[in-house]
């Protein structure tokens, strides 16, 4: 379901999804008492810029491509496949590819919690040895090892999430503005705010998290200059316990609420569930990320709460680059997976941002145009 | 009485019995069996696997001994994970600050390393001399510190690093790496032979030197010691510390060999597995040798197999398998070589009776 | 006169231990309604006995019936079954839980937990003398009130035969009255109880019949009304051992070994363990102590030894040359240095390294020294020489010096200790209970040696529990009562007899 949406969302002008969207959703919203009933929260101290007239481009070519030839080698971080967060957008991606471009050989391999250096280098190598053609490493700690294996497979090509520091010729990065869709997450959450409070929650204190950070925060303080703002990470760096432990989210969403906040944005992968879980017994409400949250399976109880999520499109990501492979033309795939090529945006299902739609919109094509630059680590 | 079949019998046993025990998960998971065994004998000879082994061997083995060190007196030092971790951050930054002749620079990285481990684990030894506190409690405690104290350190407004969305510590010169040995495309460490060198020197301090008898008495027998006049506080003290000097090595043949810098995505729980591989080895050098070797292995094999679609998590269970079959044969042929032992000197002493009362007497 | 019938009978049990047999062919008949005392010196092999009759351990040979019916009793629940209870001389009590609590715990299907149980407490606690609440916290009651919660939860379990594990142990004079009340009281309703002690006057005061056991045999049984004190003693010493010779006395007047005012407080109360001590032994004497077991020679020993940290009082060591050491700060270690030898009472425990070879157990004690150190560096190839030297001087019985220490006999382990006790050159030797638990061969050449060395100026302090030995082997013999020194005996004109009543504290001077 999540994936076919997504899949949509690329191919079609946004105008038209958010139409579709709010069609196809039940009127769940309006029941819930917490819900801002379209008016912009008192919080709001800016004008908003103003909306775009028209949708803009999409980055996916409408042609159909083959590439039933490709062997893709697909080498996850921690968790792979099922982990409900990038592993599993990723894998998405190369679902889509396999279903729209005829992908048939696909060989997966996952990092294991304790592995070594070597290990991720091995997997790599096994990979190139095995005539897999494109390889995607998942997740920023592969960078070393993908800059050491591409060089020695100069033939192979190789792309990395989440990492622009390798260099290599045959090697592309699939990086993204995650602060970009982030500022709208902040936007967001200062119109629905009743109390002009707002949280935020991060899996990990990682460079990567804090883009996420950063985003918000501006986007919140743009939006409004009186907002309060919660901002707890769950563990620090080197501990990524913090993006499996929906106990601690919970925890820590729950003494944000209790300190005041009413929209809790968390970018705390698996533990995000106990922030939705803390919003509901809260009566507030909770930004999810990543992917469409409110649509996902494992937290769909807490679908009420869920008034939009920060999409990071992996899934295109992969699936673009695959396509471009495909076409033997990497130029098409974005330097940077930003808000202009919808690599990152907001969610609109549940219908419970309708009502502020333009006024993100109109940030959105403030941030696109170069009108408001987006911080990528949090002010101090 | 040491004989052959003590040493040799239980580890063989215990692979036997955990291959048994993975080709019947393997069979329930639809793979088979043997195509799973060849692909991870094979893999050793594919590209640089081989050598991996051996480097990553290397880092077990220097866990291993730190751990293998407290145990011989009973001391459960679960702390290395911590120790190392603490150890190699401060190694990294230090080493990646300075700039020094070779040789002297590497040497000094190392005397970082040691002294880091040391005083880490100085915090639970002194508690437990001086206030009895548990070391498995205090050592828990400060492995999960340690994370805290990495992640301040290599922050980019301390010491640390931003390259791409990774956060590392500086990159030290080549003035303070060790050189590797290139094998094919492979590159052994170079520290493989200091921490074959700290192997030997386990070995001499635990057989030769006073201090290493203590240690053994006291592991055996804390009574008998303190008879004996063994200070135990003093043991427990030195052998915390010696452990923790040790554990601060862990990290340094990849940080000297291979990464040059230690960052927030370095491997975690090798302290952890330091204490399988000691129990393996029977707190042996040259046992622990063979179960960091086999333990290398296994982990590199998990990659392999997932490449024939078999999942990797078998390489985990066999881990998993040997260890506590190992201690389960190492008990059972203990106690069966002791009772052979005693059969063994009545039937040499009494031509085959019994001792009686009369002449063994009652206890 | 028809004796009551028995209900206990164990007949012929051995249990061999490796290395050692801690019981053999014992024999014990218990019969309804008496309180059967089984006594012994520690070591005896009671534990064992009462070990077997609980379940806790099998028997290797003989059979045990109870109520005429032969059983076989597996471990405890069995032995629970066929209505034994046993209460350990250490509490096993939840401080944290209830009186009830404690009682119920692991009984919870006999009668629930609520009403049931609380009517059945407060019946048992009116039989066994218990004045505390049944809601009482445990941790609130003295030391006698949680010995009747433990025979409480024994009762409660449905056993009509109790076993009494050195109860008197943990208590003071007037808690022992009590208990023994209570002991008779319940007899009088028909329970059993088997009561081990090594302590004569409570076995005297409390017992109907006792049976005796020494060396892991069973020497007799007796009624304790009809024999003395000094017969009972008698049995469990034994007296029937060849004694060791007079001889030439070979005493000097140089002091070797000076304890001046020695106190011990106890760590938790601070009650003192040992009490003024003050002795000297001269260079060739042998200064035996003498007393029931219990009494503070062992702390004593380990106080001399710096195992246990004096509270009070003085201990200096003078050398041949005339340099006086003041031991009382120094550890263990340094003490052996200046020339101490020290024989532990339980060898496996504090003389031996079991699973080790046994030239590393010649290194215990030594790793300082020569022939079997060289400063940090151990000399193996020495301890070896040395260790072949022990085995052939003192006929320590092995195949090899390779065999690790727990496949010898008791016997041969403590050959092994003596001689290396005595390689040292040691100008002071502290032998505590030098002979317990070997044969009647490794005894004599215990005894041989310890004469040879003090012959050569060698000064003792001789602790046992035998009293030939002590009578045989001492010069001069102090007996230890309650943590003091309170007579002293010339082992030229004392007999066993008069020597254990001053141990028991029955002698009018």
């Amino acid at each position: 379901m999540r994936r076919t949406r997504a899949a949509m969302l690329t191919a079609t002008a946004l105008a038209g999804v958010l139409a579709l969207a709010g069609c196809a959703k039940d009127s769940g919203g309006g029941t819930s008492s917490n819900n801002a009933s379209g008016n912009t929260g008192s919080c709001v101290t800016s004008q908003a810029p103003a909306a775009p007239a028209a949708a803009t481009s999409s980055s996916s070519a409408g042609a159909k491509v083959d590439a039933s030839s490709l062997r893709i080698g697909l080498a996850y971080d921690i968790g792979g496949r099922g982990d409900a967060s990038f592993n599993d957008a990723a894998a998405a991606g190369v679902d889509k590819a396999k279903q729209d471009m005829g992908v048939k050989d696909v060989s997966e391999s996952t990092a294991s919690p304790t592995e070594d250096e070597a290990a991720k280098e091995q997997r790599l190598t096994q990979l190139a040895t095995g005539g897999y053609n494109p390889i995607v490493a998942v997740g920023f700690a592969y960078a070393e090892a993908v800059g050491a294996v591409a060089p020695k497979y100069p033939n192979t090509k190789f792309a990395i999430v989440d990492d622009d520091s390798v260099t290599a010729p045959n090697v592309t990065p699939l990086v993204f503005a995650e602060e970009q869709g982030s500022f709208l997450a902040g936007v967001a959450a200062v119109y629905k705010s009743k109390s002009c409070h707002i949280g935020f929650i991060g899996g990990v204190n990682t460079p990567l998290i804090q883009k996420f950070e950063a985003g918000y925060l501006a986007g919140a303080k743009a939006a409004s200059s009186k907002v309060q703002i919660e901002d707890q990470y769950l563990t620090p760096a080197g501990d990524n316990t913090g993006f499996q432990d929906p106990t601690k989210g919970n925890a820590k969403a729950a003494a944000e609420i209790a300190a005041g906040a009413d929209v809790v944005y968390h970018a705390a992968g698996a533990s995000g569930k106990g922030v939705f879980q803390a919003a509901q017994a809260g009566n507030a409400l909770a930004i999810g990320v990543d992917s469409d949250q409110y649509n996902q399976q494992t937290v769909a109880q807490y679908k009420d709460v869920i008034m939009t999520s920060m999409l990071k499109r992996v899934d295109v990501a992969v699936y673009d680059y695959i396509q471009a492979v495909a076409t033997n033309n990497l130029t098409t795939v974005p330097k940077r997976f930003d808000l202009k090529v919808d690599g990152v945006g907001y969610a609109t299902s549940g219908g419970k941002i309708d009502d502020i739609v333009p006024v993100l919109q109109g940030y959105k094509q403030a941030i696109i145009s170069g009108q408001i630059t987006v911080p990528t680590t949090p002010a101090k | 009485m040491t004989s052959w079949r003590t040493k040799v019998l239980p580890p063989l046993l215990a692979i036997v019995f955990s291959l048994l025990i993975c080709s019947i998960a393997l069979l329930i998971s639809g793979s088979d069996p043997l195509q799973a065994y060849w692909t991870m004998l094979r893999q050793l000879g594919q590209g640089t696997t081989a050598v991996d082994t051996v480097n990553l061997a290397t880092v077990y083995y220097l866990s291993g001994l730190a751990v293998a060190i407290g145990f011989q007196m009973n001391l459960f030092n679960i702390g290395v994970e911590g120790q190392y971790r603490f150890a190699a951050v401060w190694a990294a930054i230090i080493g990646g600050a300075l700039h020094l002749p070779p040789v002297l620079h590497v040497v000094v990285i190392i005397i970082v390393a040691v002294a880091a481990g040391v005083l880490y684990a100085a915090i639970p030894a002194v508690l437990k001399v001086t206030r009895g506190v548990s070391e498995v409690i205090s050592t828990i405690m400060l492995n999960s510190i340690v994370g805290g104290i990495v992640a301040f350190l290599i922050n980019p407004d301390q010491f640390g690093v931003l390259t791409g969305n990774n956060l590392r510590t500086q990159v030290i010169d080549p003035s303070g790496r060790i050189p590797g040995i290139p094998i094919g495309d492979a590159s052994l460490f170079g520290f493989v032979f200091i921490a074959a060198a700290i192997g030997l020197a386990y070995w001499f301090m635990l057989n030769r030197t006073r201090f290493g008898f203590e240690l053994r008495a006291s592991g055996e027998s804390t009574t008998a010691a303190a008879a004996g006049g063994v200070n135990s506080k003093r043991m427990t003290l030195i052998a915390m510390l010696l452990s923790g000097g040790v554990a601060g090595m862990v990290a340094l043949p990849e940080l000297l060999g291979r990464d040059y810098t230690y960052a927030i995505t370095s491997t975690q729980g090798y302290g952890f597995t330091g204490i399988a591989v000691a129990l393996l080895g029977r707190n042996h050098p040259g046992g622990i040798a063979l179960g960091a070797l086999l333990w290398a292995f296994l982990d590199k094999s998990a990659v392999s197999l997932e490449q024939v679609h078999v999942p990797k998590e078998i390489a985990t269970i066999m881990q998993g398998a040997i260890v506590l079959s190992v201690v389960v044969a190492y008990e059972v042929v203990r106690r069966a070589d002791l009772a052979a032992a005693q059969r063994r000197v009545g039937r040499a002493l009494s031509g085959g009776r019994p001792a009686s009362v009369a002449e063994g007497g009652a206890i | 006169m028809t004796e009551p019938q028995p209900v206990v009978e164990l007949r012929g049990i051995t249990k061999r231990f490796p290395g050692v047999v801690a019981n053999s062919d014992v024999n014990l008949t218990v019969r309804a309604g008496e309180v059967h005392a089984v006594c012994g010196e520690n070591g005896a092999g009671k534990s064992t006995l009462m070990k077997i009759l609980y379940g806790m351990q099998q028997p290797d040979e003989g059979t045990i019936s109870v109520n005429g019916e032969q059983v076989r009793l597996r471990n405890p629940q069995d032995a629970i079954k066929a209505g034994i209870g046993m209460v350990h001389q250490h509490f096993m009590l939840a401080d944290n839980f209830t009186v009830r609590e404690n009682v119920v715990l692991g009984a919870e299907s006999l009668h629930g937990i609520g009403s049931a149980a609380r009517a059945r407490i407060t019946a048992l606690a009116e039989q066994t003398g218990l004045n505390a609440s049944q809601d009482a916290l445990m941790e609130s009651l003295g030391v006698a009130d949680r010995q009747r919660v433990e025979i409480i939860k024994v009762l409660y379990r449905g056993a009509r035969i109790v076993i009494l594990d050195e109860p008197t142990a943990v208590l003071v004079p007037q808690e022992v009255d009590a208990l023994f009340a209570t002991v008779r009281s319940m007899q009088e309703q028909g329970f059993t109880f088997i009561f081990i002690s090594h302590k004569l006057d409570e076995v005297r005061a409390i017992a109907d019949t006792v049976t005796v056991l020494r060396r892991g045999t069973t020497v007799g049984t007796a009624d304790p009304k009809k024999i003395s004190s000094r017969e009972l003693a008698e049995m469990m010493v034994g007296s029937e051992l060849p004694s060791p010779e007079t001889r030439e006395s070979t005493v000097t007047d140089r002091d070797m070994l000076r304890v001046n005012g020695l106190r011990l407080s106890a760590a938790d109360s601070g009650r003192a363990i040992l009490d003024d001590i003050s002795f000297t032994v001269r260079a060739g004497e042998v200064l035996g102590i003498a007393g029931v077991e219990g009494n503070g020679q062992t702390e004593l020993v380990e106080t001399i030894m710096g195992m246990r940290k004096a509270s009070a009082g003085r201990i200096e060591l003078v050398e041949t040359g005339g340099t006086v050491h003041d031991l009382t700060k120094l550890g263990t270690l340094a003490r052996r240095e200046v020339g101490i030898g020290y024989i532990p009472e339980d060898r496996t425990r504090y003389g031996l390294l079991l699973t080790q070879p046994l030239w590393a157990n010649r290194i215990l004690g030594y790793q300082t020294r020569k022939p079997v150190s060289r400063g940090q560096l151990l000399d193996i190839a020495g301890a070896r020489r040395d260790t072949e030297r022990i085995v052939s001087d003192y006929d320590v019985r092995t195949p090899g010096i390779e065999v690790p220490a727990a496949a010898l006999s008791g016997g041969n382990q403590q050959k092994l200790v003596v001689g290396r006790e005595l390689s040292g050159n040691p100008v002071l030797l502290i032998a505590s209970h030098p002979t317990r638990g070997v044969d009647v061969g490794a005894q004599a050449l215990i005894w041989e040696q310890i004469r040879i060395a003090r012959r050569e100026g060698l000064a003792v302090l001789l602790i046992s529990a035998d009293l030939d030995e002590l009578i045989g082997l001492s010069d001069t013999i102090r007996v230890m009562l309650r943590g003091r020194l309170v007579s002293e005996a010339d082992p030229a004109t004392v007999t066993p007899q008069e020597l254990g009543s001053a141990m028991t504290g029955a002698e009018a001077a």
